[in-house]
């Protein structure tokens, strides 16, 4: 991530967080906090906790974050980077802030008749592959609710279109068949079905090296009848450390109503 | 092929929950940041280095980053980084343990370094790598925190070692690793049984002079790499501390090791110039040389001789240092009395300090920051005490100071006082790099400790060239030294990984006695120059100290001696 992009970014981010920006700068900005905001990164609870005791005027902290050469004129600032505990900390924080969405496709209607949205689960998925190494690859997924069709890349296609938090006028939601319980699942069914097919030559070659490992601990005690305990410790520090897993997480998803054609 | 394959479905309950409460339903902006974010923090690729990318402020040295990567991509986690002094050991395993737990691969982490290190390795990887470490001070921390440096002494002693040994860890870092070469110690056995996925043992010197020592510590890596102990005499060993099937054995190690010099490195180093500055005596000083010298010849001194020896050194040094050991000397055995005394009078003649001079006129025409190192205490405060009816600040420096005094004396000295006067080289971890010009105002008799000496200096992070200024006095066993010994192993030009190799290998850790022996029992001064000689060859022929790098520069040396 550039630095431009960290500002843009966080730009963003305090905007979509009803914070009001005091100064923008293309090289750093000044931010009020949301009382919310002040509780979520500021780390502070005893002064929340003191406030709603005593029923205080809450005082949210300002902020300012600076991602270029220069410094405010008041100078401070806390500069962001990639690798800023500051940054990871507001990363963090879009999971607990943006994870269910229930949006409508906007659509302008001049004829007066009504349209039907369609009901469609989306979620976006990390699946990350382990051993002693480790690679991630993001997936997005959507089901229609009522047909089963799935689709993938499904995000990628939603953000070309409008779309709107509240139900446009005429228009009216068809309510799904599938429950969105039975959803996901489908999705997990589909997700597996293609990490099986996929190539795991990466998992293959762990499993050498931990044999590999293995074949070396045992030598190490060939000679022993009664193997020590330290030989057990390692053989599952071996296990831990070279077996492979897939685990798969859900980033964020939720509900999308479309009008039919669209994702055909 | 059979696969191990975890779905999270946390994110599923919640759901079904907002689904029949109708809400909260977050904002698109929002919800593109979430993924946004996720996107930049996901992984790529199994290979490659994430970690400078969250590293902007810090500057790898390509060695460095070949290191990181090596280790996690052939060695799977698991070696001994043993890099000469001064290439950034402690940068290397931070970038890996960076690495890691950037990848989520590293999640609880142990660092065992030694407790006068504790404070520092906690700031660096808080402050240049972003890692929350947290010095161990309560038996809590061991389970509350994820990242704990603690001194291995303490993890060892109950009530802590049982706490330890019950965490999983991810990786486990230890400094110093050399020390764990003996198997038979309660440190190598409380090592062994930590549970560990990844390990990084760190040391300057891991070729030791005893073969089983590099089994044992590769086998606490990495047991059986090396075989068992049996498999291992049968295959390597020839006796006690030879071996056979050298080669074998070294590609096996390298398997687990990574070593850099710094000839290897391709980085610019500083330049070495060398002097070494004649010392005239004064009528007075020479007096009280020649009759300390001649205290030898007298028969209760014929089984004292080193303490002669000693004399004439700090003759050399300064009159106070001498008078402080002759005082001790008559405390100990009154009846000396009459032996002691005259040369206590000589003392008292002597008038002026030919060496303390010299050091004041250099320090004066140097106009820049300067150490000086002496091996005594007394000639420490003595010259401090000169150089101030000079107008010259200085600041005083020991081996013996606490961890924060030595940190508040190298601040004195970087930014209130032109000069440091040392009796140790300081330590392990105080880099004094910003200071160009070092005054061997005595000489140790140990090679280790001169490059130690200039190893504070001489190192990655210095800009401009090192100047090595060494004293001689004349016609004294000083000037010997350094002609008979340093300047044919070309000590000051050379690097120390080297020396210390080739001392380990002849079995010569204690050089200093040696040589003091060479200098008492020579019969004549040719049998002394054909004993020094001989180490002098044994040492150059052992590899050798190459000086790749500085030739062009031992013109510089003062060729005054030859």
């Amino acid at each position: 991530m550039q630095q431009h992009e960290i500002h843009h970014f966080l730009e963003r981010y305090f905007e979509a967080n009803e914070c009001t920006v005091e100064a923008r700068h293309p090289s750093y900005m000044k931010i009020q906090l949301t009382v919310e905001l002040d509780k979520l990164l500021m780390n502070r609870p005893f002064y929340w906790h003191y406030l709603e005791k005593t029923g205080g005027v809450p005082n949210p902290l300002a902020l300012t974050l600076v991602t270029g050469q220069q410094t405010p004129p008041d100078g401070g600032g806390e500069f962001i980077h990639f690798g800023s505990p500051r940054l990871h900390q507001i990363f963090a924080s879009t999971k607990k802030l943006g994870s269910f969405i229930r949006m409508y496709e906007s659509i302008t209607q001049h004829s007066g008749q009504n349209i039907a949205l369609h009901p469609w689960l989306c979620v976006n998925m990390k699946t990350s592959y382990q051993c002693d190494r480790k690679k991630d690859r993001i997936s997005s997924y959507g089901i229609h609710l009522i047909t089963g069709r799935m689709v993938e890349s499904f995000h990628d296609k939603l953000s070309n279109l409008p779309l709107t938090r509240k139900i446009p006028d005429f228009c009216y939601t068809l309510s799904p068949f599938i429950r969105p319980i039975s959803g996901l699942k489908r999705i997990e069914a589909l997700v597996e079905q293609e990490i099986r097919q996929d190539d795991h030559s990466w998992a293959e070659d762990a499993k050498t090296r931990w044999r590999e490992d293995e074949e070396l601990l045992d030598r190490f005690y060939e000679d022993e009848e009664e193997k020590p305990e330290y030989y057990h410790v390692e053989k599952e520090a071996l296990r831990t450390q070279y077996e492979p897993k897939i685990n798969v997480d859900i980033i964020n998803g939720g509900l999308f109503y479309l009008s039919e054609t669209v994702m055909s | 092929m059979n696969l191990n394959i975890n779905f999270n479905r946390e994110w599923h309950d919640e759901f079904i929950k907002r689904m029949d409460d109708d809400g909260p339903w977050t904002k698109w902006e929002l919800y593109n940041l979430a993924l946004e974010a996720e996107k930049n923090l996901s992984i790529p690729d199994f290979l490659g280095l994430q970690a400078p990318g969250h590293l902007p402020q810090l500057t790898f040295l390509p060695h460095q980053l070949e290191v990181a990567k090596t280790v996690i991509e052939k060695m799977n986690g698991k070696a001994i980084l043993a890099d000469e002094v001064g290439l950034g050991k402690t940068i290397e395993a931070g970038l890996i343990l960076k690495e890691y737990m950037i990848r989520g691969l590293a999640k609880k982490v142990l660092i065992l370094v030694p407790a006068s290190l504790v404070l520092q390795w906690t700031g660096e990887l808080n402050s240049k790598f972003f890692i929350p470490a947290v010095a161990q001070k309560k038996s809590y921390v061991w389970e509350q925190c994820e990242v704990v440096v603690s001194s291995i002494d303490t993890a060892k002693r109950q009530p802590h070692r049982d706490i330890v040994l019950n965490q999983d860890y991810d990786i486990i870092v230890i400094d110093e690793a050399h020390k764990l070469k003996n198997k038979n110690t309660k440190n190598y056995e409380f090592v062994q049984h930590l549970k560990k996925k990844f390990c990084l043992l760190l040391t300057a010197t891991p070729v030791q002079n005893r073969v089983e020592e590099i089994f044992n510590l590769v086998s606490l890596l990495k047991p059986g790499h090396l075989g068992n102990q049996e498999n291992f005499d049968k295959d390597f060993r020839n006796d006690k501390h030879s071996l056979k099937n050298e080669e074998k054995l070294k590609q096996l190690v390298n398997k687990v090791m990574v070593r850099n010099r710094r000839e290897e490195t391709g980085l610019k180093w500083p330049k070495r110039f060398v002097k070494t500055i004649p010392i005239t005596l004064s009528e007075t000083e020479r007096n009280l040389y020649s009759s300390i010298s001649d205290l030898k010849e007298l028969p209760q001194f014929s089984r004292s001789k080193f303490s002669v020896l000693t004399l004439q050194r700090e003759v050399c040094s300064s009159r106070e240092a001498c008078f402080m050991t002759l005082k001790n000397m008559l405390q100990k055995d009154p009846n000396s009395e009459h032996t002691i005394v005259p040369i206590m009078k000589k003392i008292e003649e002597v008038t002026q300090n030919s060496k303390a001079m010299k050091t004041l006129e250099l320090v004066q025409s140097i106009n820049d920051k300067v150490i000086i190192f002496t091996e005594y205490r007394a000639t420490q405060l003595y010259l401090q005490w000169y150089l101030q009816q000079h107008g010259i600040s200085s600041v005083p420096f020991r081996g013996g100071f606490k961890r924060s005094k030595k940190d508040y004396m190298t601040h004195l000295f970087k930014n209130h006082a032109q000069v440091l006067i040392a009796t140790e080289a300081g330590g392990e971890g105080i880099n004094l790099q910003f200071c160009q010009h070092i005054i061997n105002y005595d000489l140790p008799w140990n090679p280790m400790r001169i490059e130690q000496r200039i190893g504070r200096i001489h190192r990655i992070g210095q800009k401009g060239d090192v100047h090595i200024y060494n004293f001689a006095t004349e016609n004294t066993i000083e000037e010997r030294i350094l002609n008979l010994l340093y300047n044919k192993i070309n000590l000051f030009e050379s690097v120390i990984g080297e020396l210390d190799e080739i001392l380990a290998k002849f079995e010569l850790k204690n050089i200093e006695t040696y040589i003091s022996d060479i200098m008492l029992n020579s019969e004549s001064e040719g049998e002394m120059k054909v004993k020094m000689d001989n180490l002098a060859s044994l040492i150059n022929l052992g590899g050798g100290i190459k000086k790749k790098g500085w030739e062009e520069h031992a013109t510089a040396r003062d060729s005054s001696f030859s």
